[in-house]
Formats: C-alpha cells, structure tokens, sequence
C-alpha cells in the first residue's frame, strides 16, 4: 500500500505514456483504452480518459474518426498522429534508458 | 397528475431519465463542468461524457425498461468516475500546494530583517508594494507595526540562504551592519540609549 502511494505520481505521469501506446498499436475507441488498462497499475475511468485525450488530441499527438456501430451512435476511433508516433517513439527510448539506469544503479 | 420522466439529449443518444436520476445526472454535469474550468476544450469532453453516461446507462437498463433510474445511473456514474484533468495540468498545483512554503524572514535583499520578504514570497505579493503599505501603517498606527514586526521577526524561521550559508540567528539580517553603523556614528562601543539597536539583541 505505502509502496503504491509513493509511486502514485509516476503513475499518473505514465498513463498518458501508456494511452499513446494503446491508441499506436491499432485504432480504438475508449472502451478499448479502459479494457486495456484495467486490471493493471494503470486501471482507469472515463472521467480521466476523455480530458487527456483531449489534451493529447489538442497537442496534435492523437485524432479520432467516426465509425458506425452496429448497436447506437457512431464511436471516436482513435490513431496516433504522425507527430504522436514521434512522440511514442522518443518517449519509449527514454523509458527504455530509465530503466536501465535504475537497474545499474546500485551495482 | 405525475410527471413520469425527462426525455433527455446526451450528445448523440436520447434517453428517458426519471426525476430523480435527472437530478442526479444534472448535477454529475454541473460538477463536471465546474472541474473542467479553465481546460481549453470542455465542451468536447463534456460531450465524450454525455454519451459515456447515456451508453453506460443503456446497456444497464432492461429490455423491457424504458426509463433510466437512479439503480441504473449511480453505478453507470460510478464507473465513469469524477473529472480528473489531465496529469500535465494537475501536477504543478498538488506541488505548491502539497509543499507550501512555510512564512520564513528572508535575509537576502532584506531592509530590516526579512519579514516583508518572506511575507510577500509566502502570498505572492509585491515586496516593494508591501514594504510601502508597511510604511504607510507605521505613520498612521503610530508605532504600533514596530511591535507586530519584531513578534513577526521573533515568530518566523529563517528562510535558509541561497548562497548557502546559515542565517543570522535571533538578529535581524541588517542589525550587524546597523550596529557597526551605529557604532562607529558615535564611536562608542556602547550604545544603551538606543533601543533600536538593542532591542534584537536577544542571546
């Protein structure tokens, strides 16, 4: 309990990390997103998915299309961006070399 | 007579809502709304929330069901959660609020001791603008603000200096160079005749 309460903000702070890996491995809409993560660290709601997707639809990382479901209203599919994948990649290449910090430290 | 339900528009779905869970569902949008204050963008998330809740409430209601309940709208509720503005945008505020600098004196750049400094750090304000208010409440409290500075001066820590080094302790940050100042004015060693300069003076 202690140790997930001091990682708490890194947590927070991956998240955005980890919804631009979802949306790059294929195109989803949100109720994907939440499938994905829950069940993880990293499980998370509605509430806090729209306004970073937002923000990261804002930052021009992400942008959705609509797609006709078969049961109610058209979805937001979401993709990365050619910028998102840029990010994605530098991103990933720099938690790659945190880790490997962290598992040199102390040796 | 009885009003039996609300036909309510949620983004793209159209849902009947009793009183209650429009109630309910009113407030959920209003809280929204009030937590989204000041993103760029809310009515684009507020309308991903609309038909967050309108499809969360469909997929809980009965075939045979027509009207959205509070039974099936506090756990569609639930499960969507409250507003949580993005990482980015939180992060900086839990910071200052989390760590907030204590009121210290701050040494550095003071006229006295530090108190308008640390005061003026501590709310955020204008030092030169306090310093004039104080100024201003010394001539027209006829002395009086001299007392509250010194409790002040008294009360509040020392903000560790920048350079590093440990402030002065119990004296105010100028009274060494006032004492030498006034020391060599009247080129006495001793000076009990004024109180300014003794009264920091604590061991």
């Amino acid at each position: 309990m202690i140790i997930e309460s001091k990682l708490a903000p890194i947590r927070k702070g991956l998240l955005e990390f980890l919804v631009l890996k979802i949306v790059g491995a294929r195109s989803v809409y949100v109720p994907d997103i939440l499938r994905r993560l829950a069940g993880t660290e990293f499980a998370t709601q509605e509430g806090t998915l729209y306004p970073l997707l937002s923000k990261l639809r804002r930052e021009d990382l992400v942008q959705y299309d609509w797609q006709e479901s078969d049961a109610g209203p058209p979805r937001k599919y979401y993709r990365l961006t050619d910028a998102g994948r840029t990010q994605l990649a530098a991103l990933d290449d720099y938690w790659n070399r945190i880790n490997r910090t962290i598992a040199d430290m102390g040796h | 007579m009885q009003r039996i339900s609300v036909t309510v528009r949620l983004n793209r779905s159209t849902l009947q809502f009793d009183d209650a869970a429009y109630g309910r569902l009113e407030t959920y949008l209003a809280e929204s709304a009030s937590l989204l204050e000041g993103d760029p963008d809310p009515q684009e998330i507020l309308s991903d929330l609309e038909q967050a809740v309108a499809d969360q409430c469909t997929r809980r209601l009965r075939t045979d069901q027509a009207v959205v309940t509070l039974a099936e709208l506090v756990p569609a509720l639930e499960e969507i959660g409250s507003v949580q503005t993005s990482a980015a945008s939180v992060a900086p505020d839990q910071t200052t609020r989390g760590t907030a600098r204590p009121l210290q004196q701050v040494s550095e750049g003071a006229v006295i001791s530090g108190v308008c400094m640390g005061l003026a750090r501590y709310f955020g304000l204008n030092v030169t603008a306090l310093r004039i208010f104080a100024v201003l409440l010394l001539l027209l409290s006829g002395g009086g603000v001299i007392l509250v500075y010194f409790a002040l001066m008294l009360l509040f820590p020392y903000a560790p200096l920048e350079s590093g080094g440990q402030p002065l302790r119990w004296l105010p940050a100028k009274s060494r160079a006032f004492t030498e100042f006034l020391a060599q004015k009247f080129s006495l060693a001793s000076s009990p005749t004024r109180p300014e300069a003794q009264k920091p003076r604590h061991p």
